[in-house]
């Protein structure tokens, strides 16, 4: 079987819809211009999806304000203050999540997390969300005894969203746990009793929902944790090829295994053939599982026109990787 | 003896709106009602020639020049009034700000696009097409503006040049780097990116100002504490003790909002910066607004003991004054709030100052400064803290004699 591309998490924005939020910001434009810009922007990139090849297919988030928003503004118990934290090591920021009461999940609209609307029937749907583990490790728990009881406390309310979401027509969700590679706000690496936390905390997230999971992570050297990841009951595992040394990797899986192989943070375009170059030498280091092939993170630290490339690239590549087998 | 506990500016002040309009099209007279009321306030006696020569310059090259001179004198008047010892380049006027400001005089680079920051605020971010060099000088006419109007002590504030590669895509650079791993030939890139930063723009431009008289550059590095990894500690050593070496002028490094380890990771490295021999550093965001000069009351200063516990016996400019929105219990003895920020009082500044000499040991190496620039205040708000922090500085003083 020849190799998937998808896209995943928060698109950037386009200069037209970037020019209208911040006249926004300044009470200069209306709140309906920039929603129908959302909806254009949702269709650009569905259009550029559908002509591509991608059979999975992604909204772009355009109108989340940061990783974790939706799922704040889906919860009770949880708010966001006006503290801004830095995203991981990148040069943007997003709300911290202070948790002040016991977290339950009120009702909500499923459009607040993916454009169903605009979506097209005959393709499947993805939608990304931060795995429990990163939304609890990035927030501040005001209210639970422990950050463990925060952490599955996160998975319970995320597995009653995904039911909901799953409900609306959503096939596949990407729960991205990068805070499992890479805390660069934190002197210690997680320890083994964490990490078993942490992975059960996930498989309370996915348990029962008839869906496709992967877990995806970015920003950090995946190596020692994939073979953790492999054994939980998900679909498929991602992780960054720009952090993680691929010629340490040696495995057999039946799970899809997502390559984060263009970088979201940087400019240059991959060329499909160097995509699929090198997706061709890290299949060498695995035995079993088809490929799939991704973005390392998401595309929002990159400008729109510099993301299109790179998504077109990426299409590309599957096809030139399936000729070159 | 010298004066302990002087207090300097660290960087950007709000630009006026007449500055801000200024910039693209004609002024009429009504732009320049704020700028006459401030005029009268800080004492610029000349505003009357000035602004009438602003009117009336047909070319906008010219209306540029006298704009952005007379905004950098009112940014000096400003903070010379608080008292302060050292006003810096009068608060950065002439910059568009600390990064776009500097890539717009690189050959080599190219502003590609807005990228989100958070929320619906974005930063154009820029690409190296080739390789880079500086076009023209980037802080030199602002420099001499100051030299030419200011009556006290200047340091000019600089984008150290990990900041500026770490926040721009290294496009040329990453090119032609085979057997490696992805991570390691990122690495390498930007290395090579970050050293020819360094040589191309960053030494040729403090050449330029130590050759006009600059005795202080302050070299501003807010993102080395986001990358805590040993590689990119050692990677910013290398960079600034390259773009310091065989200048005589003195160097500091102003590094703010670090992550929960940043600090302690910086005071690693710290002994190892050539030349640096203050930092200035962000505190009062993280401290509690109680007086008091014991490790309890000024917990949001704990981590100056890392830089003496790893050796540095450098200056420290002590972030005494809030910069950002403020939320949170104000004693009336610290200070009050006001709208979205804390005016903090004189005897909170004088607290902090007392403890940070207490844990560094040496008062003679304490100066007193805001968190970071006060480009998000209001000139009200901006007087109103600075004032108080020249006033705690004198009570730290009465305190210590």
């Amino acid at each position: 079987m020849s190799p998937k591309a998808q896209l995943g998490g928060i698109y950037p924005r386009s200069e037209q819809l970037i020019e209208l939020t911040r006249s926004y910001d300044r009470a200069k434009t209306d709140l309906d211009s920039v929603k129908k810009q959302i909806e254009q922007d949702t269709l650009d990139l569905i259009k550029l999806q559908a002509d591509s090849g991608f059979e999975t297919f992604s909204d772009g988030a355009f109108a989340w304000q940061d990783q974790l928003r939706p799922i704040v503004e889906s919860l009770d118990g949880v708010t966001t203050g006006t503290r801004y934290d830095r995203w991981f090591d990148t040069n943007t920021f997003y709300k911290k999540p202070t948790v002040a009461g016991k977290i339950s999940v009120r009702a909500f609209e499923p459009r607040n997390f993916i454009r169903t609307d605009l979506l097209p029937r005959t393709k499947s749907w993805k939608v990304t969300l931060p795995g429990p583990y990163t939304f609890s490790e990035l927030s501040e728990n005001f209210h639970y005894p422990s950050q463990s009881d925060l952490l599955h406390a996160v998975a319970s309310a995320e597995h009653e969203i995904i039911k909901k979401l799953k409900d609306a027509g959503v096939s596949r969700f990407q729960l991205s746990e990068p805070c499992l590679v890479y805390r660069p706000y934190r002197e210690q690496a997680p320890s083994r009793a964490e990490l078993d936390n942490a992975l059960a905390a996930i498989q309370k997230t996915v348990d029962g929902v008839q869906a496709k999971f992967c877990v995806h992570t970015y920003f950090g050297d995946a190596t020692t944790i994939l073979p953790d990841l492999l054994k939980l009951p998900i679909d498929t595992v991602g992780f960054d090829l720009f952090e993680t040394d691929y010629s340490q990797l040696k495995f057999e899986t039946a799970k899809k295994l997502a390559l984060g192989i263009i970088d979201g943070r940087e400019s240059n375009a991959e060329s499909p053939k160097w995509i699929a170059e090198t997706a061709t030498r890290v299949a060498k280091h695995l035995t079993g599982g088809d490929l799939v092939l991704t973005p390392n993170s998401d595309l929002k630290f990159v400008p729109r026109k510099v993301a299109d490339v790179k998504a077109r690239a990426l299409a590309e590549a599957t096809r030139l990787f399936e000729e070159g087998r | 003896m010298a004066k302990l506990y002087p207090v300097q500016e660290i960087g950007s002040l709000a630009k006026p709106r007449w500055r801000t309009k200024g910039l693209t099209q004609p002024l009429s007279s009504k732009d320049l009602v704020e700028a006459e009321e401030w005029a009268e306030r800080l004492g610029i006696p000349d505003f009357q020639d000035r602004a009438k020569q602003l009117l009336a310059a047909q070319q906008q090259n010219d209306r540029v020049r006298e704009l952005l001179e007379l905004s950098t004198i009112y940014g000096l008047r400003l903070f010379e009034q608080t008292g302060l010892d050292n006003v810096g380049v009068g608060g950065e006027q002439q910059r568009v700000e600390m990064y776009e400001h500097v890539i717009r005089g690189v050959e080599g680079m190219r502003v590609l696009g807005h990228v989100q920051s958070f929320d619906y605020k974005y930063f154009n971010k820029a690409v190296a097409e080739s390789k880079i060099h500086r076009k023209h000088p980037i802080y030199l006419q602002e420099f001499l503006d100051v030299k030419k109007n200011a009556e006290g002590q200047l340091k000019v504030p600089i984008t150290g040049p990990y900041t500026l590669i770490d926040w721009s895509f290294s496009g040329h650079y990453s090119g032609g780097r085979t057997g490696l791993s992805l991570k390691k030939q990122k690495q390498e890139t930007k290395r090579e990116f970050l050293l020819d930063f360094v040589e191309q723009v960053i030494r040729p431009e403090i050449r330029d100002l130590v050759d006009a008289g600059a005795e202080w550059i302050q070299i501003d590095e807010p993102a080395i504490t986001t990358h805590p990894e040993p590689a990119d500690m050692e990677l910013f050593v290398e960079g600034w003790n390259e773009t310091v070496r065989g200048f005589n002028c003195k160097f500091s490094d102003h590094t703010c909002y670090p992550s929960e380890i940043g600090y302690k990771v910086l005071a690693q490295y710290a002994p190892q910066l050539d030349k640096c021999s203050h930092l200035a550093l962000e505190f009062a965001n993280r401290d509690g607004t109680s007086l008091g000069v014991d490790a309890k009351h000024r917990e949001g200063y704990r981590d100056l003991e890392y830089f003496i516990e790893n050796g540095y016996d450098g200056e420290f400019g002590v972030g005494a004054v809030h910069v950002h929105d403020f939320s949170g219990h104000v004693p009336p003895s610290s200070g009050k709030e006001v709208g979205r920020n804390i005016l903090e009082s004189p005897e909170l500044v004088r607290d902090r100052l007392l403890y940070a000499a207490k844990v560094v040991g040496d008062p003679a190496k304490i100066w007193a400064n805001p968190d970071c620039g006060l480009r998000t205040r209001t000139w009200e708000v901006t007087l109103a803290k600075l004032t108080s922090t020249v006033k705690g500085a004198e009570l730290a003083r009465e305190a210590s004699d």
